[in-house]
């Protein structure tokens, strides 16, 4: 349950069993993926199971942060008090070099100068002393 | 006669009773109040009492707080069910809760299944809950520290449609400015101002390519209907029956960038199971109810759903095609985007809307000579799809 006071906080991520190596290696200023030993497949989404062979034969590498933008949407009404102050922010779908797609928010320009294809590389964001967020700039 | 491949639910199960209550801004009423009036009129309608139903399907609702929303329904309305369930796939749960509800009658789980919904998001929301209405259903470690609003995941499918297949923001408008126009000739409708491309076009950016008009209405309502065996309606003697001939789901993902590809969607299986469980396909439908949540969301459903090829939903919309006297009817009630949307209830209308114009109810909305109709939900960033085939008895 969001109290009114959370809703004025912007949410910060809970680590659980199968992202807490995703949440310390991006605190190292690294974003982790897992590549399948068993079957090659690499996924950024966390967990303790390979989901193309269901092999538990994971190791954790990290990404170039190189990537390209698949789609985006620059959010003008925010979703709570908490990213109002942000907006217009643009949300982006980056395919990144390696495979998987991954979900962030543009930083370091404006948010009209995003385009479709357009490469872009990780930042680390420190939110606090546990958790940085994998955002994206213009590579 | 079609061709049927394999022994199904097709034609065993037949809505007969429909009932919605007021909708739009109904102060003062709770979603278990607008659910269970709702359910008055469809017992009404189908001519029976309370206590000729044994089974209750419902969904959740946002401003209310029971986790078992069907139980507590069930005790709003004082009866004691052999057979419930609160069903939680987001926007496709309407569908889900047709083809469950047929299922469990003609699996023998029940003989009358009430399938109901009601939510208050317009009047019945405190701040808190409208904000976990907005955000919880999002991942809360991968999306929400980003500040990712459901409509955004929408956005992105939309946009990337516009990029890969040239669909202008015009088409997208196109949509909101038919079905309001739909929503004109509909009583009780929440938005029945007539809007033009322009309209939409500078009605204030949501989140790009998504104005204000571009997206579905909040609202407050209930629908309800009554579901149960062919041989039950005819004893009861319906006298026009609508039988569901065809389910589907489909189920692709759980977040938006395990979406397998943003521009087709889990819509083509779940609405080729329905039409192959029914026997008829796309080109056979006399209407549809296509959920709306978005513009852009009917675009692409009017392609992955079969009404036309891959990529040419904009240009079909664009000549008139999902209104009257084009290839299928849609959502001639006005849709989530000028009827009503109160959550899951708001595609509950699209049934209502369907089996209506099957009855031949709908005075000067009504589509000429309609027996076919297909009903589609869906939710979550196209998460979830559920469709579901119905149609008079001339097409069993
Ligand atoms: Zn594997």
């Amino acid at each position: 349950m969001i109290s009114s006071e959370d809703a004025m906080k912007k949410p910060v991520p809970a680590p659980d069993a199968d992202s807490a190596a995703l949440w310390h290696g991006l605190r190292d200023g690294m974003l982790l993926l897992q590549h399948c030993a068993d079957c090659g497949h690499v996924q950024y989404y966390q967990q303790a199971m390979c989901r193309q062979c269901g092999g538990e034969n994971l190791s954790h590498r990290p990404a170039s942060g190189r990537g390209k933008i698949h789609s985006f949407s620059v959010v003008h009404r925010a979703p709570g008090p908490a990213f109002k102050a942000d907006t217009p922010y643009a949300v982006l779908l980056i395919d990144l070099e390696e495979g998987p797609r991954i979900i962030s928010t543009y930083t370091g320009g404006k948010p009209e100068d995003v385009v479709f294809d357009m490469e872009v590389m990780l930042v680390c964001e420190k939110v606090n002393d546990e958790i940085t967020l994998p955002r994206f700039r213009k590579a | 006669m079609p061709s049927i491949r394999k022994q199904t639910l097709r034609g065993k199960v037949a809505v007969i009773g429909i009932g919605m209550s007021p909708v739009g801004k109904v102060r003062g009423k709770s979603p278990l109040w607008l659910a269970a009036d709702a359910a008055k009129k469809a017992l009404a309608d189908a001519g029976i009492g309370k206590s000729g139903i044994d089974g209750v399907l419902s969904s959740h609702a946002f401003a209310s707080p029971f986790h078992r929303f069907s139980v507590a329904f069930s005790e709003y309305l004082g009866i004691q069910p052999t057979f419930s369930n609160t069903l939680q796939v987001s926007g496709a749960t309407a569908a889900t809760m047709f083809n469950i509800g047929a299922a469990a009658i003609h699996g023998g789980l029940a003989e009358v299944v009430l399938v109901v919904g009601g939510d208050s998001l317009l009047t019945g929301l405190t701040p808190d809950l409208a904000l976990r209405s907005m955000t919880e259903s999002r991942d809360q470690q991968y999306e929400m520290p980003f500040g990712i609003p459901v409509a955004n995941t929408f956005a992105m499918t939309a946009h990337r449609h516009m990029k890969d297949f040239g669909t202008t923001p015009e088409q997208l408008a196109e949509v909101a400015v038919v079905q309001r126009r739909h929503a004109m000739r509909t009583p009780g409708a929440q938005q029945t101002t007539p809007i033009t491309v322009d309209d939409v076009l500078s009605s204030g950016m949501v989140t790009t390519p998504y104005h204000k008009l571009d997206c579905s209405l909040i609202s407050d309502g209930g629908a309800a209907f009554i579901l149960t065996s062919a041989e039950h309606a005819k004893a009861l003697g319906i006298k026009s029956p609508i039988y569901i001939l065809g389910g589907g789901e489909c189920y692709t993902h759980e977040h938006i960038f395990l979406m397998p590809s943003l521009t087709t969607t889990g819509a083509v299986e779940s609405s080729r199971r329905a039409y192959e469980m029914a026997g008829y396909g796309p080109k056979d439908m006399d209407l549809a109810g296509v959920y709306d949540c978005f513009t852009g969301t009917v675009i692409m459903m009017l392609e992955d759903l079969g009404f036309c090829p891959k990529g040419e939903g904009g240009r079909f919309v664009e000549d008139g095609q999902m209104t009257y006297g084009g290839q299928i009817p849609s959502n001639t009630h006005g849709g989530l985007l000028s009827f009503a949307h109160s959550g899951v209830p708001g595609s509950l209308f699209h049934f209502h809307e369907v089996i209506a114009q099957l009855r031949g109810q709908c005075g000067e909305r009504q589509v000429p000579g309609a027996e076919l109709g297909l009903v589609h939900s869906l939710g979550a960033g196209f998460a979830t799809n559920a469709t579901t085939i119905l149609g008079t008895e001339n097409t069993l």
